[in-house]
């Protein structure tokens, strides 16, 4: 027995001389960047290679919980700004491929109305009409200060905009509310301008930094399969940024840095890759728990209750998966997944998704769709008494000049 | 201890519990895999597509000014976005006023090859009006970069605000030039 023993004392010491003489240490985290680490957190828990801005632990998310838990109750709904048609169902969730089918998107706008009134958007939807109807890639599309007065909410009433993302679908109408504070991530303009300055032809063509189509068929240039090659750059028009340094040099951009509480009950957290660069979630306090408005990172709420990644765009897929988890830590107290707010989900509007269960045709709307999230307590529905749930869809689109 | 519970006791030898535990474990499994195919994410059932009204086909000088317009919109959008994104991180505190008067300086360039570069073309009659648009949009981008570099001079901010509207203005335009000649330039995000 003592020989036996011996005998493995000496194979785990010669393995350990081994592998300290074969420079076990790259896995280990270098002590300066430790160093560093544990003094920006204070509490030396940041996990190597995320940006400091963007981490934030689960105690730290829970204190939200707990802080929002106190402050007033937020009133919520979501309107269709538009809906993509017939999109491979493969190319919004990977793991779908096979299905071999097509799917609506819409693309969802949040409206959050406080206790005084004030409404907070979270993404503004698209503007982009030439793009929408010329070709007829997607119907349904509808101004979002007429959809608010459709359905009984006032859009001068609006003091701030939440950009989730700051592509062309999500941030499209900004100049619509010229009184309006947008709180955009800094992290997402910097890594715009960062990527604009790829060569446009870097890596034999694997990689580029915009217009990656064929002008004249769409067909892919080069060697990437994707649409637009999954480029950094490729979701943001120049037409999109300029509304937002309209917004800068009139002084109505607040550019935050990671977690950010704009109001008691409304917390921006940071979701830095969850689908570009500088995403953003949107914390509400509301009578059914926390909220948690997530514009493109979750592009799929049955992706976020199966864990399934969707719509990878400038995505690291851990990073869309932590975002999940984020939710999942701060729906924790009430409801869980359920309260995750998709802007893509195709089942959104239907009782399979049920927090958008209770939704109707917005009147006038061209088709698009509105859902009553939450009420605060004391609110009136503005769901209609007779809703109209017959679902729509207008491919007969608004006349627009085509030309040639 | 019951008849009942010694009969069981004599009857559970060590090997069939563990074969039952496994048995068990294999059942459920079994069960969970088939609930889940049944019962798997519901989706929508979309229709197939419909046919989708396509573009109108071109004609052979319509798609060479389409073609020859796309690399010169690439510098513009490129100039554009560089001189944005630059008055952005400048008030950011992120881009000194140096590196701001290097981008805009470098974007009125473009902008100006850009121009002369359209002009070089001769549009066909069905696109003369969309080859104005363009250039008025060019135009536009020359005047706010020259209105904005400006502040280089007397030291005034003012002047990003001044210009600000005629690059609006632009980028509109082109947007809308370019969402009829290159409908595919941005995808679904």
């Amino acid at each position: 027995m003592i020989r036996k023993l011996l005998r493995v004392t000496m194979i785990v010491g010669l393995v350990g001389v081994v592998g300290g003489l074969g420079g076990a240490d790259v896995l280990q985290a270098r002590q300066d960047d430790k160093e560093d680490r544990d003094q920006e957190n204070g509490q030396g828990k940041l996990p190597p290679q995320t940006l400091r801005s963007g981490f934030e632990s689960t105690d730290q998310l829970l204190r939200d919980v707990e802080r929002a838990e106190k402050a007033p109750l937020y009133s919520a709904w979501i309107v269709e700004s538009s809906r993509f048609m017939f999109v491979p169902f493969g190319g919004f969730q990977p793991d779908k491929a096979g299905l071999n089918t097509t799917v609506n998107l819409p693309v969802n706008v949040g409206i959050i109305e406080g206790p005084d009134g004030k409404i907070t958007l979270y993404d503004t939807g698209w503007k982009q009409l030439a793009y929408i109807f010329d070709w007829n890639t997607s119907c349904c599309w509808k101004g979002i200060r007429d959809q608010m007065h459709a359905i009984g909410l006032d859009p001068d009433k609006v003091t701030q905009i939440v950009l989730g993302h700051a592509h062309w679908d999500h941030a499209g109408q900004l100049s619509e509310f010229p009184d309006a504070v947008a709180y955009i991530q800094k992290e997402e303009l910097k890594q715009i301008d960062f990527f604009l300055n790829y060569p446009v032809d870097f890596n034999a063509g694997h990689i580029r930094a915009v217009n990656t189509v064929d002008p004249m068929t769409g067909a892919q240039v080069g060697p990437p399969a994707q649409a637009c090659a999954r480029t950094p750059v490729c979701g943001y028009p120049p037409q999109t940024i300029q509304e937002i340094l309209g917004k800068v040099l009139h002084g109505k951009a607040k550019i935050v840095d990671g977690r950010h509480e704009i109001t008691p009950g409304l917390v921006i957290h940071p979701a830095f890759r969850g689908h570009t660069y500088g995403s953003q979630l949107l914390q509400v306090n509301t009578a059914r728990g926390q909220l948690v408005f997530g514009s493109d990172t979750y592009s799929s709420w049955t992706g976020i209750r199966d864990w399934l990644v969707a719509n990878i765009q400038q995505t690291d897929t851990i990073q869309q998966f932590l975002a999940y988890e984020k939710c999942y830590v701060l729906t924790s107290r009430l409801n869980s997944f359920n309260n995750c707010v998709s802007a893509h989900e195709p089942i959104a509007y239907t009782a399979a998704y049920p927090l958008t269960a209770n939704w109707w045709n917005i009147p006038n709307g061209n088709c698009s769709r509105a859902a009553e999230l939450i009420l605060a307590p004391g609110k009136t529905t503005h769901v209609p008494a007779s809703p109209d749930r017959t679902l729509c869809v207008n491919l007969n689109a608004p006349p627009h000049t085509v030309s040639p | 201890m019951s008849t009942a519970g010694v009969g069981l006791q004599r009857w559970m030898t060590p090997r069939l519990a563990i074969l039952g535990v496994v048995s068990l474990g294999l059942v459920g499994v079994v069960t969970f895999a088939m609930s889940r195919a049944v019962t798997g994410p519901s989706t929508v059932a979309s229709p197939r597509p419909s046919p989708q009204p396509s573009r109108p086909a071109l004609d052979p000088a319509e798609e060479a000014y389409m073609r020859a317009m796309w690399p010169i919109h690439g510098d513009v959008e490129r100039s554009l976005m560089r001189m944005s994104l630059g008055q952005i991180l400048y008030k950011t505190d992120d881009l000194s006023r140096a590196e701001l008067k290097t981008r805009i300086e470098q974007a009125l360039v473009a902008y100006r090859g850009a121009e002369t570069r359209i002009r070089a073309l001769s549009p066909p009659t069905s696109l003369r009006s969309d080859h104005e648009q363009y250039l008025a949009a060019v135009r536009l981008f020359q005047e706010s970069a020259a209105e904005a570099i400006k502040m280089f001079k007397d030291g005034r901010d003012e002047h990003l605000l001044a210009a600000y509207p005629k690059s609006q203005e632009g980028s509109d335009k082109i947007r809308e030039v370019g969402g009829k000649f290159w409908p595919n330039e941005f995808p679904p995000n």
